[in-house]
């Protein structure tokens, strides 16, 4: 599903973010990307989703070379990606099914479609009952669930998700984590950047381990 | 694409919604930037009418020794009638000269009292179209009379008609600096409103683009919404300029013009004002691409 090649990438002449860079993710997969801040985590899922480019190497995403893909592809290679961030990035002046609506709407989806696809992804999360609640109404576990059905709505191939639990207490972590492992049953493939050793002991899945933009580890407990 | 444009309309409608203040500002910018440029406007025309007003005593006058007879005088008007540069040709009798001279004597008219009515000569008046009212157009006339010999006492006063020229070609170069500096200007000041607004909504412009949209399908509602800003902009501006051309700048202009011997001034013609409509939509528009450049980012 995700294969990167001896992947280089540089955001400035002097700091490398990564560095002959090589993974295989198999379909289904689930795998931790752990390591120290400025690891190169963040980096590497940028590199996934096509916002930055690399400066060296191959990356290929479902049979999609994305070091080589135009920019105006980029939209549709994203459209097979989840991505989910510490922050959540939800939009404060719109409701939860707006935001969760927002990727169907991007791609041109009908509205009998989108409102069907929308209430079942919110009501996979357990917010149906606060559709029309905005962002800033919610408990921040509650916002991260709400950009975890916005990920899934579209059914992606691949979730992407940095940090999804970094701003959450223990037991919201854990609700978290339950909604990537049912996504993962379902047979989307995770890849989660976290360091959050306490997880990664909990959910034991494939680690991959990062450090100064290298890969120094990757085991499966 | 029916679903597209179902979505973009009601995406516009929303963020309008929305955003009152921000799209009230947008809105507000372009209409006093359109106000400022449609007063100019006016102004222009109006200087320009007294330009063309005194284009009218432009003419070339060709005096005869002799009376000629009234054949000949037919033959040299469809000659000349028929050349590109000429308008109409008046033939002016020695008579008809000299009632003329003496009403513009008016109260010191008896001082031709015991003068002949034949003392002056006869002539040609030709007036030229409005284009070839200017030093080159009169000279090609000119040049052409010459050549007949009947005809080869000319009288066109070439040193007004350089001012004149200078005057025309200062009201041009005056009009597209100004002009292109406020439009300019006004571009500026609107990119810039249109950017703000663009800047409260950042963050929905970096999900949409996260989550799949195309660039075009992000821009389309905001280039909609910056076009519909510039044309209630433009109406909102056109209204303005009528208002305080009515209560004010249609008298204090006519002040100023009078000792012109203008007729009267000026408002914006219906086709000039769809331009300035135009002029909204487009500002508006170029406005928003602008800004747009630099938030929409894959």
């Amino acid at each position: 599903m995700i294969q990167l090649y001896n992947v280089c990438m540089s955001y400035q002449k002097e700091a490398t973010a990564l560095t002959e860079f090589s993974l295989k993710v198999p379909k289904g997969d689930f795998l931790y990307l752990t390591g120290p801040s400025g690891a190169g985590k963040s980096t590497l899922l940028k590199l996934l989703y096509g916002a930055v480019k690399p400066s060296r190497g191959q990356i290929l995403i479902n049979g999609m070379n994305v070091t080589r893909m135009r920019s105006w592809r980029i939209p549709m290679l994203r459209r097979k990606l989840g991505i989910v961030f510490q922050d959540f990035k939800l939009i404060s002046t719109r409701t939860l099914f707006e935001n969760v609506a927002f990727p169907l709407e991007m791609q041109g989806k009908k509205r009998y479609e989108i409102s069907s696809k929308v209430y079942q992804a919110l009501k996979h999360v357990g917010l149906q009952g606060k559709l029309n609640r905005f962002p800033l109404q919610l408990s921040g576990g509650e916002q991260q669930r709400a950009a975890i059905a916005r990920a899934l709505v579209t059914d992606p191939l691949i979730l992407l998700a940095d940090e999804p639990t970094g701003n959450l207490d223990d037991d919201v972590t854990c609700e978290i984590m339950e909604l990537f492992k049912g996504a993962n049953a379902r047979g989307t493939t995770v890849l989660l950047a976290t360091h959050n050793r306490e997880i990664i002991r909990r959910y034991p899945r494939r680690i991959v381990s990062l450090d100064k933009g290298r890969l120094v580890d990757d085991h499966t407990p | 694409m029916l679903q597209s444009i179902g979505y973009f309309t009601r995406r516009v409608g929303r963020n309008l919604r929305q955003t009152p203040v921000l799209c009230s500002a947008a809105i507000g910018t372009v209409a006093v930037a359109l106000m400022i440029i449609g007063f100019f406007a006016i102004v222009v025309i109006n200087v320009q009418q007294v330009a063309q007003q005194w284009s009218r005593e432009i003419q070339v006058v060709a005096y005869f020794d002799t009376v000629p007879d009234s054949d000949k005088v037919q033959q040299w008007k469809t000659k000349l009638e028929a050349m590109a540069e000429i308008e109409r040709v008046q033939f002016v009798s020695r008579d008809q000269a000299f009632k003329r001279f003496k009403a513009r004597l008016g109260d010191d008219a008896d001082l031709l009292d015991g003068v002949g009515t034949d003392f002056l000569p006869a002539s040609l008046e030709i007036v030229l179209f409005e284009d070839h009212r200017n030093k080159i157009g009169v000279e090609s006339v000119v040049r052409q009379l010459k050549q007949i010999p009947e005809l080869a006492d000319v009288s066109y006063e070439p040193e007004w008609l350089e001012r004149f020229d200078a005057f025309v070609g200062l009201l041009k170069v005056a009009g597209i600096v100004f002009g292109g500096f406020l439009l300019f200007a006004a571009l500026f000041i609107v990119s810039n409103t249109i950017k703000l607004t663009l800047y409260a909504r950042r963050e929905e412009i970096e999900i949409m683009t996260l989550v799949g949209g195309t660039p075009l399908f992000i821009k389309m509602p905001f280039l909609i919404e910056g076009a519909l800003q510039g044309v209630v902009g433009g109406v909102l501006a056109l209204a303005g300029v009528w208002m305080i051309f009515t209560l004010v700048l249609q008298e204090g202009l006519y002040g100023i013009l009078m000792v012109t011997g203008t007729d009267g001034i000026l408002f914006l013609s219906p086709p000039q004002q769809w331009a300035m409509l135009s002029c909204g939509l487009i500002l508006g528009l170029i406005g928003s691409v602008l800004s747009l450049r630099k938030f929409v980012r894959i």
